[in-house]
C-alpha cells in the first residue's frame, strides 16, 4: 500500500504550510490568549472552533454509527466492507474534536471538570460526557485494526465478544450527541434568527447528521479510491446515496412543516442575509442532492454520486455555521468574521485528520478485504478518469470551503453593518433630549457635609458640602468619586485624620489648584471657618 | 433576613449622576475604563453601566434570575442561585466554555479576553456585603432612592404601590416579575422598556425548562434505545443463524459435502463474510 498522490510534493508542501501556520497560531493561542488570537468577543462568545470544528467534526463522524448500526445491528452484511474507514473517520473527527476544543476553551486544562462537576441541567454537560465516552467507544472500535496489524490475538477476542454492546452503546451515544449540538441552541429562542432556531433543532441536527454520515462515507470511499487506490463498490455507495436522499427527505419535509407552523416560512424569500443564507444552505445541501440522487443515472456514475455527496457535505457544513454564526449574528449587534488564527488551526486541524487517516490507511488493516484482491484493473470511465486527475478531490472541497467562508465572511460584514445600526438607535422621540430628571432631583438627598478636625497650624476647621460642589443641573458623582475619593461609607474608620495634609494634589488641592477652581494657596478664611 | 433580597430600579427617579456606577468600580476594586462613564459599557471591569436612553437614565447589571439560565446551562456548576437571591461565581470550577455568555437572556457574563487564563465577570449582587448584612454598594450610594435594596417581596409590594399611588404616571408592569421566570432586580418605568433598550420579547417561563424538556428524556431514551437496538439485534442475529443453519443443511443433504470454512473470528471484520 502506497501513497500515490500524482504530486505528493505539492501536497506535501501545502501540508507543511497549513502545519507552519497552525503551529504558528497555536503559539499564539496559548501565549497571548483568547483575545488576541480570536475574532471572538463579549458580543459573539462562540466563533469558528465551535461551529466549525466542533458542530461539523461531531457529525462528519456520523458515518461510523450509522454504518455500524446498519452493519452490527440490522445484519445487513453488504455494508461490511466500508466499515473500517467510517470508524476510523468517526474516532480521528472525535479526537479532532477534542484537539479543538482544547484551543476553545478559556481554561483547556481542566477539560476533565465536567466528569466530576456535575450539572445534569445543562445540555454541554451532556455533550461532555458524549464526546468521552464516544470517543472511548470508537478508540475500542477502531483498536481491532491496531490489534490485527500486531497480531494479539487475546484482545481481538475479547473486543469480538464486545462488538454488540459497543455498537449499540456506541449508536445509543451519537444519537444523543447528534441531537443534543442542537439543544445546544435551544436556550437562545430570542438569539437565534426564527429561520434556525425550533424546539425540533435537536431532531434535525440529528437526522441531518445520518444523512451526512451517509454523504461522508461516499465522499471518503472516492478519496481512498483515488489517493490510495482502493477498489471503488459503487453498488454500496449507490445505496447510501439511497439511504441520503430518505434522510434528507425526512429532513426536509419536517423543516418545511416546522417554518410553516412557526409562521415564518416567508422570511426564507426575504432578500436578507439569512434569508438567502437560508435558501442557500437548503438549496445547495438537501433539495439539489435529493434531485440529483433520485435519478438512478446519476447514483450509479462516479461522478453524479461524488458531487451530490460533496454538495450534502457543503450544505451540511453550512448549516451548522448557519446556526452557530449566521443565525447568531443579528441578535449579537456585531458581525463575526474568524481571524486567521482561527482560520488557520481549523485548517491544521482539518489537515491533521487528512494526514492520520493516509497514515493509518497506510500502516493498519482498514481495507482488509481490499488487500486480496489484486490491484484494480477495472477500465475506467471517463468521469472516473477525471476524478483521478490531482485537481479533483481534495482541491475542490478546499476551494469551495475557502469560497463558502469568502461569501459568508461578505454578507455578515455587510449584515452586520446594518445591525449595528438597528440595535444601538432606537429610534425614540426623546432621544436628542437630556433625560428628564426632575424628579429625581426632588428625591436627591445631598450626602451629608462632612467636617474636618482642625490641625495644628491651621486658622480653622474645614467643612466640606457636598452641595457646594455639585452641579445642580446635572449632578456627576464620578468628577470627584473615583480614587482616592472613596464613595461608599468607609466602614467603622471613622473621620479624617487630622495629621493628614488634604492640601495636596490628591485632596483638596486636586481642584483647588487655581485652575478648576481657586487654590488651596490663596484666601484660607474660603475654607478655614473660624 | 432570610427572604431572598433584590433590586428595585426606578427609571423615573435616576438621575444619571453615576454614583452606582463609581460604587461597583470601587467595591470590585475594578480599574478606570472611560473617560465619561455614560459611554462604558458592561465588560470584565465594568459590571454595572448607566446609559441614557429613551429620554431617561436606566441601569445595565445581572438580573439575578430566579431560574438562572447561565447557571443551568454551566456544565460544571461554576454559577450558582444562593439562597438570598446573588447569582454568583466559582472561579476554581469554570473552564470557560462561555455557554453562560451565549445563553443569559441580558448577555451580562463577560470574559476577560486579554488574559491566558480568563475567568467570567459580573455583578454578583454584592453578595459579601448581603451576607454581613447590608445593602448593594450601589444602592447604598445612589442618592434619590432610585436603585433600592430590600427584600424581593416587600419590593414587589412597593414597586405594585408606586404604580397605584399614580397609575397615569407609570407603565403599569414590573419588569423582572415574569421575564423569564421572573429576576431578582426589579424595574419601573413612565416610558415603554422597550424604548428604554430592555427585551421585551422574552418568555415568561424560565430558559431552562426549554433545554430540561429534552435532557429529561435521556435516561428513558437510554434504557429503551439500548433495549429496542438489543432486540433488533436478537431478532435480526437469529434470522441469519437460521439461514446459515438452513444453507449448511442443504449443502450437507447436497451432492458435494463441502464443510463451510471457518468464519474468521478477527475483531470487527467479523464472521459472515461468504453470505451471498
Ligand atoms: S441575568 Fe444572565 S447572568 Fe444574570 S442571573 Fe440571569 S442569566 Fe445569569
Ligand atoms: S464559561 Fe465557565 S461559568 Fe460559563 S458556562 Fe462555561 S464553565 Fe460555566
Ligand atoms: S450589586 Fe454590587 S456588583 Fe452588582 S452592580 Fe451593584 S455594586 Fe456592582
Amino acid at each position: 500500500m502506497r501513497w500515490s498522490f500524482r504530486r505528493p510534493s505539492f501536497w506535501q508542501l501545502v501540508f507543511i504550510v497549513i502545519l507552519g501556520a497552525g503551529l504558528y497560531s497555536t503559539v499564539i493561542r496559548f501565549t497571548r490568549g483568547l483575545g488576541a488570537s480570536t475574532a471572538l468577543s463579549d458580543a459573539f462568545p462562540w466563533g469558528l472552533w465551535i461551529g466549525f470544528d466542533v458542530l461539523c467534526g461531531v457529525a462528519l463522524a456520523a458515518g461510523g454509527f450509522t454504518l455500524s448500526a446498519v452493519v452490527y445491528i440490522f445484519n445487513i452484511e453488504r455494508f461490511r466492507p466500508i466499515i473500517r474507514p467510517t470508524i476510523l473517520t468517526a474516532f480521528l473527527g472525535y479526537v479532532l474534536v477534542i484537539v479543538a476544543l482544547l484551543f476553545d476553551l478559556g481554561r483547556p486544562y481542566r477539560i476533565w471538570h465536567p466528569l466530576v462537576m456535575w450539572n445534569p441541567h445543562s445540555v454541554m454537560f451532556e455533550v461532555a460526557w458524549c464526546v468521552m465516552l464516544y470517543t472511548t467507544v470508537l478508540a475500542l472500535e477502531f483498536s481491532p485494526m491496531v490489534f490485527e496489524r500486531l497480531r494479539l490475538e487475546r484482545p481481538l477476542r475479547i473486543l469480538h465478544a464486545l462488538t454488540v454492546p459497543l455498537v449499540i452503546l456506541g449508536v445509543i451515544l451519537s444519537t444523543l450527541h447528534q441531537s443534543s449540538l442542537g439543544s445546544l441552541y435551544l436556550i437562545v429562542p430570542e438569539k437565534l434568527h426564527p429561520l434556525w432556531y425550533s424546539p425540533l433543532l435537536p431532531v434535525f441536527f440529528f437526522i441531518s447528521a445520518i444523512a451526512l454520515g451517509c454523504a461522508m462515507t461516499i465522499f471518503e470511499s472516492f478519496l481512498s479510491y483515488r489517493a490510495f487506490r482502493k477498489r471503488l463498490e459503487i453498488d454500496l455507495l449507490a445505496d447510501l446515496g439511497k439511504v441520503t436522499v430518505v434522510a434528507l427527505a425526512v429532513y426536509l419535509v419536517l423543516r418545511v412543516q416546522d417554518l410553516a407552523r412557526r409562521d415564518v416560512l416567508a422570511r426564507a424569500l426575504e432578500p436578507t442575509y439569512e434569508g438567502r443564507m437560508f435558501l442557500a444552505e437548503t438549496l445547495m445541501g438537501v433539495i439539489g442532492p435529493i434531485l440529483l440522487l433520485s435519478i438512478r443515472r446519476i447514483r450509479m456514475d462516479h461522478f453524479g454520486l461524488f458531487v451530490s455527496a460533496v454538495l450534502v457535505v457543503l450544505g451540511f457544513i453550512m448549516n451548522r455555521l448557519n446556526v452557530s454564526i449566521t443565525g447568531m449574528e443579528a441578535s449579537s449587534g456585531v458581525s463575526y468574521f474568524p481571524s486567521w488564527t482561527e482560520l488557520s488551526v481549523t485548517l491544521m486541524i482539518v489537515a491533521l485528520g487528512f494526514a492520520f487517516f493516509g497514515l493509518a490507511v497506510k500502516y493498519l488493516p482498514v481495507f482488509p478485504e481490499m488487500e486480496r484482491l489484486p490491484a484494480p484493473t477495472l477500465v475506467e470511465p471517463p468521469a472516473v478518469a477525471v476524478l483521478r486527475r490531482p485537481w479533483i478531490g481534495t482541491t475542490p472541497l478546499v476551494l469551495i470551503l475557502g469560497g463558502i467562508f469568502f461569501v459568508s465572511a461578505m454578507g455578515s460584514a455587510y449584515s452586520g453593518l446594518q445591525y449595528r445600526e438597528r440595535m444601538f438607535a432606537p429610534a425614540t422621540s426623546g432621544e436628542e433630549s437630556e433625560p428628564e430628571i426632575a424628579e429625581g432631583l426632588e428625591r436627591f438627598e445631598v450626602p451629608p457635609d462632612i467636617t474636618f478636625p482642625q490641625g495644628e497650624a491651621s486658622p480653622g476647621p474645614v467643612t466640606f458640602r457636598h452641595a457646594s460642589h455639585l452641579n445642580w443641573e446635572r449632578p456627576n458623582c464620578t468628577v470627584c468619586h473615583h480614587e482616592p475619593f472613596r464613595i461608599l461609607k468607609a466602614s467603622g474608620r471613622g473621620a479624617p485624620s487630622p495629621a493628614r495634609d488634604l492640601h495636596d494634589e490628591r485632596h483638596c488641592g486636586r481642584c483647588h489648584d487655581g485652575r478648576t477652581s481657586f487654590s488651596v494657596k490663596e484666601d484660607c478664611t474660603a475654607c478655614h471657618r473660624p | 433576613m432570610g427572604g431572598k433580597k433584590g433590586l428595585l430600579f426606578d427609571v423615573t427617579l435616576c438621575i444619571g449622576c453615576g454614583a452606582c456606577y463609581e460604587a461597583c468600580k470601587e467595591r470590585n476594586r475594578l480599574p478606570r475604563t472611560v473617560a465619561h462613564f455614560l459611554d462604558d459599557q458592561l465588560s470584565d471591569r465594568t459590571y454595572t453601566v448607566v446609559k441614557k436612553r429613551g429620554g431617561r437614565f436606566i441601569r445595565q447589571l445581572c438580573m439575578h434570575c430566579e431560574v438562572p439560565t447561565c447557571v443551568s446551562v454551566c456544565p460544571v456548576g461554576a454559577l450558582e442561585k444562593t439562597a438570598t437571591g446573588p447569582v454568583i461565581y466559582h472561579e476554581a470550577r469554570c473552564i470557560g466554555c462561555r455557554y453562560c455568555m451565549l445563553a443569559c437572556p441580558f448577555d451580562i457574563p463577560k470574559y476577560e479576553w486579554g488574559k491566558v487564563l480568563p475567568r467570567v465577570r459580573k455583578c454578583d449582587l454584592c453578595a459579601d456585603r448581603l451576607a454581613a448584612g447590608r445593602p448593594t454598594a450601589c444602592a447604598e450610594v445612589c442618592p434619590t432612592g432610585a436603585t433600592k435594596f430590600g427584600d424581593r417581596q416587600a419590593l414587589i409590594e412597593e414597586a405594585r404601590a408606586r404604580i397605584r399611588a399614580r397609575p397615569q404616571k407609570y407603565v403599569p408592569r414590573i419588569y423582572g416579575l415574569e421575564e423569564v421566570g421572573g429576576t431578582s432586580v426589579l424595574l419601573l418605568s413612565d416610558v415603554p422598556f422597550e424604548r428604554l433598550g430592555y427585551r421585551t420579547d422574552l418568555l415568561s417561563e424560565p430558559l431552562p425548562l426549554l433545554t430540561w424538556q429534552v435532557l429529561q428524556k435521556i435516561p428513558d431514551f437510554v434504557v429503551v434505545g439500548s433495549v429496542l437496538l438489543g432486540g433488533i439485534w436478537w431478532i435480526t442475529n437469529r434470522r441469519r443463524e437460521v439461514q446459515i443453519r438452513e444453507r449448511e443443511e442443504r449443502k450437507r443433504r447436497g451432492a458435494s459435502e463441502e464443510v463451510s470454512r471457518d468464519p474468521s473470528a478477527s475483531g470487527f471484520v467479523g464472521p459472515s463474510q461468504e453470505e451471498e
